[in-house]
């Protein structure tokens, strides 16, 4: 079953996700299935039960416990990996805050999802959005590619001595997570030289060897003290990703900076977006290019630690900036727009025209036809915020869809 | 403003003597505020609660660090470094003690910087309560008076409020009311001295270094520290067990919540007393009623 030289094959996110473990040698898995995540597990769990993966992959009863074990598989110093998506992490919340306190490297794949209510399978950025202040590092993914990638350079930022902190890479689901693509899979020794065996360089837990990995506190001080060090960790991992990236390079000669600039030499029109629809947005930025629209797209890769620095530059120069946010909190907007508001606040040379674009909720396409409306919007002197990509067409299926919901409405408007 | 903190240990009413006391304050025509402090701890722990009393809106929240009147009912607490009552007390704090001593003797032996108010309220306690540790009324009556600027019907009807709200009787409600009269009537009003106020001055706050993971994540390498916290003066009642009957039979070994009583060499029974914290389980499941319970007293005479 072992790969013995460089191969490139078609792979589905999910399985792209299962051999970065695979090819991480992880040694402890505690999984909870959850659509569009369970081709991952599945996977997994077929490659430990044939002997490829030798250690242990259990299943657990919740994301609860699933969350909980990893961070105690962690303490005991071995190389962990989980996955999840949407509720499964909502449902894993108090576990995922507790673990990242915990400091146990590990790396989590989620497959992003939207939130219920309505209850769908299709993907949005809700749920990873909404472990954004966990203290989890978070990577997001473009491609099957950037997911294997970033698994390994994601253990190898996670173990680090400075960093030790739990890594979060992410994918959309069925726009990754279900599609098959090519993926070069490079030969496991090659992997090994990247990234050898896990040495934890910190306490484990060993059997009659009690100690405790959190503890109780009062009073504040030792709160503060504790999660100013969590704080300055995750900071320290952007440093970390950078060098580790440029290790990866020499490896296997694809670099990852911490943010991605695609076409913005000379752009009046920044796009700043994050996974999978990236890519039709990269694609829309060259039509428009073609059109003799001066477009470029400003790509999120290093979420957490907030990369604001690298952000700012690469924004600063161009006039019009849109942040499509595939996220909503609602009473407020996008989620991403006031980060990167904020991170532009300093700079004398900051855009002075950015517009907060909701799109893409609940695997809602984005259309090459919202990215004009999008310029067409920051030409406009209106400026009601945010911008839904939400159109008449979308309204007429909508509408088509309540009335066979609702076909009676006299019964209710008594 | 007056700034109220009181101190006791669970169980003793610190918290409802707090709130007796803001609500005499609130029915006073002043506006009040009190608040507890305690975490997951247990009866007997110390406690620590606070009124602030003043005629203008109150614009402070949490704990007072200089108190203008400290009340401590429980003179064990003056030797427990972790409760600290005295800590922030200056010259402007006036201190009750509820204590049998003379004010002369506590202030020399626990260095108070100024002559303590002192009554005996656990003697009032066990006369009119028959019970020497439900000292709410009289510990807020002991505050409403030495502030001067409650009067006792304002009082009464703050104790009859309070208890109520606790579950308590109304026998028993008037035995505490009867109980705070009189501890109205032995006190009087204590001089108030005006606190000057102080400029603001900043706080001296330092830049944090990233400190390496096994400083820097809440790990405990040596688990089972809890021995190094002494527990045993949280009791109010210390079990004894008579062991001219005892017969070994090791049942409050097996029920000691907090596994302090060993087996000696011998085969019986023995009571660590820094740690016991005098829950009395023991004392309740000893099948022969060997193990007696006795009040502790001061540390010291």
């Amino acid at each position: 079953m072992g790969i013995d030289s460089s191969k490139r094959l078609m792979l589905t996110g999910n399985k792209a996700a299962a051999w970065g473990a695979r090819l991480a040698q992880v040694e402890y898995v505690p999984a909870f299935p959850i659509t569009p995540q369970t081709e991952i597990v599945e996977t997994l769990a077929k490659w430990f039960a044939d002997g490829t993966l030798k250690g242990k992959f259990t299943n657990m009863d919740s994301e609860h416990s699933m969350f909980m074990a990893a961070g105690a598989g962690a303490a005991t110093g071995v190389r962990v990996f989980t996955a999840s998506s949407s509720q499964g992490i909502l449902h894993g919340m108090e576990s995922i805050y507790t673990i990242a306190g915990w400091r146990t490297p590990m790396v989590v794949v989620n497959v992003s999802r939207a939130l219920a209510t309505p209850i769908t399978l299709e993907p949005d950025h809700n749920d990873i959005m909404s472990v954004r202040d966990c203290g989890f590092i978070q990577l997001h993914a473009e491609t099957c590619q950037e997911i294997f990638d970033f698994i390994l350079i994601g253990y190898k930022v996670a173990e680090d001595p400075f960093v030790c902190l739990p890594v979060l890479v992410n994918m959309d689901g069925f726009y990754l997570s279900f599609t098959r693509e090519p993926v070069l899979i490079p030969n496991e020794q090659k992997i090994k030289k990247f990234l050898p065996e896990f040495k934890t360089s910190q306490p484990v837990f060993k059997a009659s060897q009690p100690m405790a990995r959190a503890s109780a506190v009062f009073g504040g001080s030792t709160y503060t003290y504790f999660k100013i060090q969590q704080d300055l960790a995750n900071r320290q991992a952007e440093e970390v990703f950078l060098k580790t990236s440029k290790e990866f390079e020499k490896h296997f000669g694809r670099f990852y900076d911490v943010v991605e600039k695609f076409n913005m030499e000379g752009a009046e029109f920044v796009f700043v977006m994050s996974n999978s629809f990236s890519t039709k947005g990269k694609d829309a930025v060259l039509k428009l290019r073609r059109q003799g629209i001066k477009a470029g797209l400003l790509k999120l890769r290093l979420f957490r630690p907030f990369p604001a620095t690298a952000i700012a530059d690469a924004l600063c120069g161009h006039d019009n900036v849109a942040i499509i946010d595939q996220n909503l909190a609602p009473g407020m907007g996008g989620i991403t727009y006031p980060e990167i508001v904020a991170s532009l606040y300093d700079r004398k040379n900051r855009p002075q025209n950015i517009l907060s674009v909701i799109g893409g909720l609940g695997g809602k396409d984005i259309t090459e036809g919202d990215f004009l409306s999008i310029i067409e919007k920051l030409k406009s002197s209106e400026t009601k915020q945010p911008f839904y990509l939400f159109g008449k067409k979308d309204e007429e299926n909508f509408e088509r869809l309540q009335h066979l919901a609702i076909s009676n409405k006299e019964a209710f408007q008594s | 403003m007056f700034r109220v903190r009181l101190h006791g240990r669970g169980g003793q009413g610190i918290k409802t003597a707090s709130q007796i006391l803001g609500s005499a304050a609130f029915f006073s025509g002043f506006q009040a505020q009190d608040f507890p402090l305690y975490g997951a701890e247990r009866r007997g722990a110390p406690i620590v609660a606070f009124t602030r009393i003043n005629r203008q809106n109150i614009l402070e929240r949490g704990p007072i660090l200089v108190p203008d009147i400290l009340l401590i009912g429980d003179e064990s607490l003056l030797e427990d470094i972790q409760a600290a009552p005295l800590c922030g007390a200056d010259n402007f704090t006036a201190i009750f003690i509820n204590s049998s001593r003379l004010p002369e003797k506590l202030q020399e032996n626990y260095s108070l910087s100024t002559l303590p108010h002192v009554l005996d309220i656990t003697s009032l306690c066990v006369k009119f309560l028959d019970n020497g540790s439900s000292t709410s009324a009289a510990i807020a009556a002991v505050g409403a008076r030495l502030l001067g600027q409650i009067e006792f019907p304002a009082l009464k009807e703050a104790v009859e409020l309070e208890l109520n709200a606790q579950g308590i009787n109304s026998d028993l409600r008037k035995k505490n009311i009867d109980l705070a009269e009189e501890v109205f009537q032995l006190l009087t009003p204590m001089e108030v001295k005006e606190r000057p106020e102080k400029n603001i001055t900043s706080s001296k706050l330092i830049s944090s270094e990233q400190k390496p993971v096994v400083l820097a994540a809440p790990i405990i390498l040596e688990p089972g520290n809890m021995a190094l916290r002494k527990t045993g003066n949280w009791r109010l009642d210390r079990p004894e067990i008579d062991y001219e009957h005892c017969n070994n039979c090791l049942i409050c070994y097996a029920r000691c919540p907090d596994g302090v009583i060993g087996i000696k060499t011998d085969g019986s029974p023995e009571i660590d007393y820094d740690h016991c914290k005098g829950c009395l389980i023991c004392a309740q499941e000893c099948p022969g009623h060997f193990i007696k319970t006795v009040k502790e007293s001061g540390s010291w005479e």
